[in-house]
C-alpha cells in the first residue's frame, strides 16, 4: 500500500514538475513570438488611432453597411467564447474525467476572446465615449442593452471561472517560487500569493472552493447560452431579411458551440505541442473532443438548413432578394464553400474515427474557425446591403462592401492581442489545472484498486463454489469471462 | 551602300516604334481621364429663392454614369457674348452642385437668362459643360379660407419684352399636400393647366388628415417647363381633417419612454440572480482568505 501511496505521489509531483516548467523559462521562441504579436497588434492600434482621428469614414463601411468586419468579428469571438465555459462546464457537471487537462485552455479561451470581442462594438463606434451614455441614458427595452448586460455578467462569471480552479495551482506557484532574484520574479511572487488569497489547502478551504465552483458550473451555463441568444437578438429583434428569424437564438448558440469547440481543440493542439503534455492531452482526449465537435457539427448542420431551407421556400419579396444573391448571386461562391468545405466535410471527416486523429482534427478544425469566422461576415453583410427602400442616389461603392486595409488592421491586431494575452498567461501560470489533474491520477489509481479488489472477490467466491481461480492480472485480460 | 541602306531601315523603324510609343503613351494619358456629363435643374422655391442644381456623373470602371463626388463646378452667367464666372462649388456625395441664384441676374432682349456649368480641368474627369435658358415668371396661389368647396387658384404671370406682366396660358401645375417627410399628390389627378388668364383650378379631396387644428399644406409646382424650369409656391388652408393623437401610439415602441414592466421584471429577475450568485461567491472567496489566515496564525 505504501509502495502505491510512492507511485502517486511521484506521479503528481511529475505533475508538477510538467505543469509549472514552461512558466520558469522565457525561451528565444517565445520572446520572437511575442515581438511579432506586439508588432501586428501596434499596427492594428496605430490603424485605430488613425480611425479614431479621422472618423469612420476611413473604414469601408457607409450608411447602407453599417455593420461591417467589426460586428462579424464581434459576433464570431463571443461565439468562440462558448467553447471554454460550456465545455469545461458540461463535463465537469457530467463528471467526465478526461476533461482534467483540457479545461484550462478552453476557460482561458473564454475569458481572452469575450475580452476582445466585448472591445469590437466599441471599435464599431465612431465616438467611442459615448458608450458611457449606455450607461446614463440606456434604455432596457432595447436589445443592444441586454446584449451589454449580458456580455457583462458573462465576462465576470467566465473570469470568475477561469479564476477558481487557479486559487489551488496559484497556492502551489506561490510555494515553489523561492527566493525570487529578478524584479520580474518578485513581481510573479506578488502575483501569485495576491491570486492565493491565503490558499493552505485545509478542509474549510476545499469545501468553500468545491462549493462554489458547484455554483458556478450550474450557473455559467444558461449565462452563456443566454449571452449568445441575445447576441442574435441584436439581429433577429429587426425585421430586415435574413435576420428576421425565430429560429436566430439556437442557430446562434448552436454555432458558437460549434465552431468554439473546435477552438478549443486547436488550443489543446497548440499547448500540447509547445508546452510538451503529450502525456496527459492525449490522442484519446482529441477522439473524444472529435466527437462533441462532430454532434455539434450535425446541430448546426440541422438548424442552418431550416435557417435556409424555410424561407428559400417561400422565397417571400425581401428575403428572397437576398436568398438569390446567396444562392446563385455575388455571395454564392462564399456561401455553398461554407455550407459544404465548413459544414458538410467536417462531419464527412470527424465521422471517421481516422479522421479524429490529432493532425486531422487540428486541420478540420481550423477549417471549422476560418469557416464559422466568414460565416458571421455573410449573415451580417448581405443583409445590410439589401434593405426594403432600393439603394439610389448615392455614389456607386456604397451599394457594395469590402473591408478595407484599416478594418483588417484593427481586427487582425484584435486577434494578435488575443494570441498575446494567451502566451503571458501561459507564461505565468500553469497551463493544466494541477490539483484537478492529480486528482484524476488518485482517482484512476483508485479505481484500480477497487478493481482488483473486485477481482479479487469474485475469484475467491468462484473458488469457494468449486471453480477454477483466475489470478487477477489474467482476468483483467479477459473482461469477456461471466462469473457467477 | 549597303550600309546607309541599313541604316536608312534602322532609322526608319525607330521612328516606327517612337510613333508607336508615342500613340499607346497617348492612349494612356487619354485613358486617364473618365468620361462626366452635367445634367442642370432650375428651382425658384415658395420663398422666392432661385437654385441651379448641377447633378455631376462620371463613368465608372462599369462604364456607367454615376454621380460622382468632390467634382468642382464652375457656373457662369451669359452676359450678352461674355461669360461672367458665378461660383466653383464642388459636388456633394449625392453628385450635386447646388448654386443660390444672386437676386439680380443679366438677362438677354427676351428677359431669359442663361447659366452655363463647366467641369474645367478637373485631375479625374474630361471636361463637360451644360447651360440652362429660362425665363422668371410669377406663381401665385390664393384660397378663400372659408370657402366649403376647397377650391385652390393659381395664376402665372411673366414679363414680356416690353416689360409688362402677362399671364401665360397652358402650363401644368400639380398640387401636392406637404407630409412630414416629403409631399403627397394632392388626388388621384393632381394636375391641372393654366387658361388663357393664367389661371388655373384645383378642388383639395375632403379626406386628407392635417396637423391637430385641421391645417395643411397646399404645395402648387410647376416642373420641368421648358420656359420656367421648377417653380413652387405653397399656401395654409384649413380644410383638413384635425388629427387627434392617440395618448399612447407606440405603448411597445423603442423610443418609449418607460419600458414595459414585464420586461423590466424579468430582466431584473434573470440578471439579478446571477449577480446575486456572483456576490455570494465573492463572499465565499472573502471567507475562504479569512481560513487561510486563520490556519496561519494556528500554525
Amino acid at each position: 500500500m505504501e509502495n502505491e501511496q510512492d507511485i502517486i505521489n511521484q506521479e503528481i509531483a511529475q505533475i508538477q514538475e510538467d505543469c509549472l516548467r514552461p512558466t520558469r523559462k522565457w525561451s528565444k521562441g517565445t520572446k520572437l513570438w511575442i515581438g511579432c504579436l506586439l508588432m501586428v497588434a501596434g499596427w492594428g492600434l496605430y490603424a485605430y488611432i488613425h480611425q479614431l482621428n479621422a472618423g469612420l469614414g476611413v473604414t469601408a463601411m457607409r450608411n447602407y453597411v453599417s455593420w461591417g468586419l467589426y460586428i462579424s468579428t464581434f459576433v464570431f469571438f463571443i461565439g468562440i467564447s462558448h467553447s471554454g465555459t460550456l465545455v469545461s462546464a458540461i463535463l465537469r457537471i457530467t463528471k467526465q474525467e478526461w476533461r482534467r487537462p483540457i479545461t484550462r485552455s478552453a476557460e482561458l479561451l473564454t475569458f481572452v476572446s469575450l475580452l476582445f470581442g466585448g472591445i469590437m462594438p466599441i471599435i464599431d463606434l465612431g465616438r467611442p465615449d459615448r458608450v458611457l451614455n449606455l450607461v446614463f441614458f440606456g434604455r432596457i427595452q432595447s436589445p443592444l442593452m441586454w446584449d451589454v448586460i449580458s456580455i457583462c455578467t458573462y465576462f465576470v462569471g467566465s473570469t470568475v471561472f477561469l479564476y477558481l480552479p487557479m486559487i489551488p495551482d496559484m497556492a502551489l506557484c506561490r510555494d515553489r517560487l523561492v527566493g525570487p532574484k529578478s524584479r520580474f520574479d518578485k513581481f510573479r511572487k506578488w502575483l501569485y500569493t495576491f491570486m492565493a488569497i491565503n490558499w493552505k489547502g485545509t478542509k474549510e478551504q476545499w469545501h468553500k472552493l468545491e462549493l462554489i465552483m458547484t455554483i458556478m458550473t450550474i450557473i455559467i451555463i444558461p449565462v452563456a447560452v443566454s449571452v449568445h441568444t441575445v447576441v442574435s437578438y441584436i439581429f433577429a429583434m429587426t425585421l430586415r431579411p435574413g435576420w428576421n428569424s425565430t429560429v436566430f437564438g439556437p442557430y446562434f448558440v448552436a454555432g458558437a458551440l460549434y465552431s468554439g469547440s473546435a477552438g478549443v481543440i486547436l488550443g489543446m493542439a497548440a499547448f500540447r505541442k509547445f508546452y510538451g503534455l503529450q502525456k496527459y492531452i492525449t490522442k484519446r482526449h482529441f477522439d473524444l473532443m472529435g466527437r462533441i465537435v462532430l454532434a455539434l457539427t450535425l446541430i448546426y448542420a440541422y438548424l442552418n438548413l431550416n435557417e435556409y431551407w424555410i424561407p428559400a421556400y417561400k422565397m417571400a419579396t425581401g428575403e428572397g432578394h437576398l436568398l438569390k444573391d446567396l444562392f446563385y448571386g455575388d455571395y454564392s461562391k462564399v456561401f455553398w464553400t461554407l455550407q459544404f468545405g465548413t459544414v458538410l466535410l467536417p462531419i464527412i471527416i470527424m465521422s471517421i474515427p481516422r479522421g479524429r486523429r490529432p493532425l486531422p482534427l487540428v486541420i478540420t478544425c481550423i477549417i471549422i474557425v476560418i469557416g464559422a469566422w466568414v460565416k458571421r461576415y455573410i449573415i451580417v453583410v448581405p443583409t445590410l446591403l439589401h434593405p426594403f427602400m432600393p439603394i439610389q442616389e448615392v455614389p456607386n461603392d456604397w451599394a457594395t462592401y469590402f473591408p478595407n486595409w484599416v478594418e483588417f488592421s484593427v481586427t487582425f491586431g484584435c486577434l494578435a492581442g488575443i494570441f498575446l494575452v494567451i502566451t503571458i498567461f501561459a507564461k505565468l501560470f500553469p497551463m493544466m489545472a494541477v490539483w484537478e489533474v492529480a486528482d484524476g491520477v488518485v482517482i484512476e489509481h483508485d479505481k484500480k484498486a477497487a478493481e482488483e479488489i473486485r477481482l479479487k472477490r469474485e475469484a475467491n467466491r468462484e473458488l469457494s463454489n468449486g471453480g477454477t481461480l483466475i489470478p487477477p492480472e489474467n482476468a483483467a485480460l479477459k473482461p469477456e469471462v461471466k462469473l457467477i | 551602300m549597303k550600309t546607309v541602306k541599313i541604316n536608312k531601315r534602322i532609322i526608319m523603324a525607330n521612328i516606327i516604334l517612337l510613333a508607336i510609343l508615342n500613340l499607346f503613351c497617348l492612349n494612356v494619358i487619354a485613358q486617364d481621364k473618365s468620361a462626366s456629363s452635367i445634367q442642370l435643374s432650375y428651382y425658384k422655391k415658395a420663398d422666392k429663392t432661385r437654385t441651379i442644381v448641377a447633378k455631376v456623373k462620371g463613368k465608372n470602371e462599369d462604364k456607367k454614369f454615376v454621380p460622382v463626388a468632390n467634382v468642382k463646378v464652375n457656373f457662369y452667367f451669359q452676359n450678352k457674348k461674355d461669360e461672367q464666372l458665378i461660383k466653383g462649388i464642388a459636388t456633394d456625395m449625392s453628385g450635386n452642385a447646388e448654386l443660390v441664384l444672386p437676386k439680380i441676374v443679366p438677362l438677354d432682349d427676351e428677359n431669359y437668362f442663361t447659366i452655363i456649368a463647366k467641369i474645367e480641368n478637373d485631375s479625374k474627369y474630361e471636361d463637360a459643360d451644360e447651360q440652362v435658358h429660362y425665363t422668371d415668371a410669377s406663381f401665385n396661389i390664393k384660397i378663400d379660407p372659408k370657402d366649403t368647396s376647397r377650391l385652390a387658384t393659381v395664376e402665372v404671370t411673366s414679363i414680356d419684352n416690353k416689360g409688362k406682366e402677362v399671364p401665360v396660358k397652358g402650363v401644368e401645375v400639380t398640387f401636392y399636400v406637404q407630409r412630414l417627410f416629403g409631399i403627397m399628390p394632392a388626388s388621384e389627378d393632381p394636375k391641372v393647366t393654366t387658361d388663357k388668364s393664367g389661371e388655373a383650378e384645383f378642388n383639395l379631396p375632403k379626406d386628407i388628415a392635417g396637423d391637430t387644428l385641421g391645417n395643411l399644406t397646399i404645395v402648387a409646382r410647376i416642373e420641368d417647363n421648358a420656359q420656367f424650369g421648377n417653380i413652387e409656391t405653397k399656401v395654409s388652408a384649413p380644410w383638413a381633417i384635425a388629427l387627434i393623437p392617440e395618448k399612447n401610439p407606440f405603448p411597445r415602441a423603442l423610443w418609449e419612454p418607460k419600458a414595459p414592466p414585464i420586461l423590466v421584471i424579468t430582466i431584473s429577475t434573470l440578471f439579478g440572480g446571477v449577480w446575486f450568485t456572483y456576490f455570494f461567491m465573492f463572499w465565499k472567496l472573502s471567507r475562504i482568505k479569512k481560513d487561510g489566515m486563520k490556519s496561519k496564525v494556528k500554525a
